[in-house]
């Protein structure tokens, strides 16, 4: 069930770099056709963020017109969109959290999702692929700490620094979790995980 | 650093939660095009994206797709008010005219009947005009035209109602031409008692309305005259009835 929303990308992410040249050319069908792949996926993640369906399709809105207006970034032959996306989606959310609770932003994460140029090579149906399952057994098979702290991170944009204090557990006790979560993920995807 | 000092923090850099120096490392070998720290971010980003995809399903409202086409100024074609309005204008007009065009036929339907209704009343007023000529007890009859094929028929004669014309085998009048009936005094003076026409099978009804001087008349008959009638015959007349073979 939980895997719906990147099934729902299987498809779409095929025709993904013909999207994009469509986008750059600025017909307005295919920003329709770009929200009908990712749209859901986009809100399914922001409202796990900000959990409220207003706000939540507040900035699903403010996410589709950010890469509207800086998809000309991007490399339509080479290009994922769809990474690019939720990337862009993720921190208009944890964005819309850090100022509603008055934290700072993470200057150079939102700098890098502001230039689609860094996601050139990321694997086209990377969404669709069979590692977003795996990905999603890995984290089923964390440590109930483990996973928090992902979660935390992922869907709250939390330091580690804030992590501690929100679990409040030691700060060396927050990143040992942290570092082991990485790793176990990293190392259930495996070599395999890593594109040529 | 090097790059594998900074092997441990790709993923952290990639969620955000990478701490100074490192991730102003990370962010300095990228810069540079570092192939190793390139290819490691790149895994890195692939893992976040994935975490993002476990997120469980919800679906935003309708509207949500047409707002932010709208907003991109990329919004779906519909109707504007000009269109709107100029078809409703097209339409309007198209009905003007139709409901104008129905409505002269509705007009002209309701004259034919008014002028059916108008000559069926007459038609009614005729015959009972007849009805009551032939129902007197004080009307005479009188034959013409009997054992001959020329017209032939009957005249009921009331002195005060008037008379009444039965005939048949007349022949159709030309155009522009009519039967006049003419009240024939003993004195040989013809009187105009109106004008008729036959049916096209040759027959013919005629009621001449009121009192009649029946002392002073010697004969009916009927010729051949233009429409509007003349003050005297000019033709023989085809039927001659003399009034003393009359009988009741």
């Amino acid at each position: 069930m939980l895997l719906l929303p990147i099934l729902l990308a299987i498809r779409a992410a095929e025709g993904d770099a013909d999207l994009v040249a469509r986008l750059q050319r600025r017909e307005p069908q295919a920003l329709g056709d770009l929200y009908d792949r990712y749209g859901r996926l986009a809100y399914s993640l922001i409202l796990r963020v900000v959990r409220d369906t207003g706000i939540a399709e507040d900035l699903v809105q403010e996410t589709f017109l950010r890469v509207w207006n800086r998809v000309q970034a991007f490399d339509a032959q080479k290009g994922a969109i769809g990474p690019w996306l939720l990337a862009v989606a993720r921190n208009r959310a944890i964005d819309y959290l850090r100022s509603a609770g008055g934290r700072e932003r993470n200057a150079v994460e939102f700098e890098e999702t502001d230039h689609p140029a860094l996601y050139i090579d990321m694997e086209q149906g990377i969404l669709a692929s069979d590692k977003a399952r795996r990905v999603k057994r890995a984290v089923e098979k964390l440590s109930a700490q483990q996973r928090q702290v992902i979660e935390l991170a992922y869907f709250e944009g939390l330091s580690q620094t804030e992590m501690a204090e929100r679990m409040g557990q030691p700060l060396g006790t927050v990143k040992t979790w942290v570092r082991t979560a990485l790793k176990n993920l990293r190392d259930d995807l495996g070599a395999a995980a890593v594109s040529a | 650093m090097n790059c594998a000092e900074l092997q441990d923090h790709y993923e952290l850099y990639a969620l955000g939660l990478a701490e100074e120096p490192e991730r102003s490392e990370i962010r300095a070998h990228l810069d540079r095009g570092c192939e190793v720290c390139m290819v490691e971010i790149k895994r890195a980003r692939e893992m976040a994206a994935l975490l993002g995809g476990s997120a469980a399903p919800a679906a935003p409202s309708p509207r949500l797709r047409r707002r932010i086409l709208a907003s991109a100024g990329a919004g779906e074609r519909s109707f504007g008010w000009a269109a709107f309005l100029a078809g409703s204008t097209a339409l309007a007009l198209c009905a003007a005219f139709y409901y104008a065009g129905r409505e002269r036929q509705y007009f002209d339907e309701a004259r034919v009947l008014r002028e059916q209704t108008r000559n069926q009343i007459i038609e009614i007023a005729r015959l009972n005009e007849a009805f009551a000529i032939l129902n007197s007890a004080d009307t005479t009859v009188t034959s013409f035209g009997e054992n001959q094929p020329k017209p032939k028929g009957r005249i009921f004669l009331n002195p005060s109602r008037g008379l009444l014309l039965i005939a048949s085998n007349l022949p159709q009048a030309p155009s522009g031409k009519a039967y006049e009936l003419w009240f024939i005094t003993k004195g040989g003076k013809a009187v105009r008692a109106g004008m008729f026409q036959s049916e096209s099978d040759g027959t013919a009804v005629h009621v001449e309305r009121g009192a009649m001087d029946m002392k002073n008349t010697a004969a009916v008959a009927v010729t051949m005259e233009v429409e509007a009638g003349v003050d005297a015959p000019t033709s023989t007349p085809m039927i001659v009835a003399p009034l003393a073979a009359a009988t009741q």
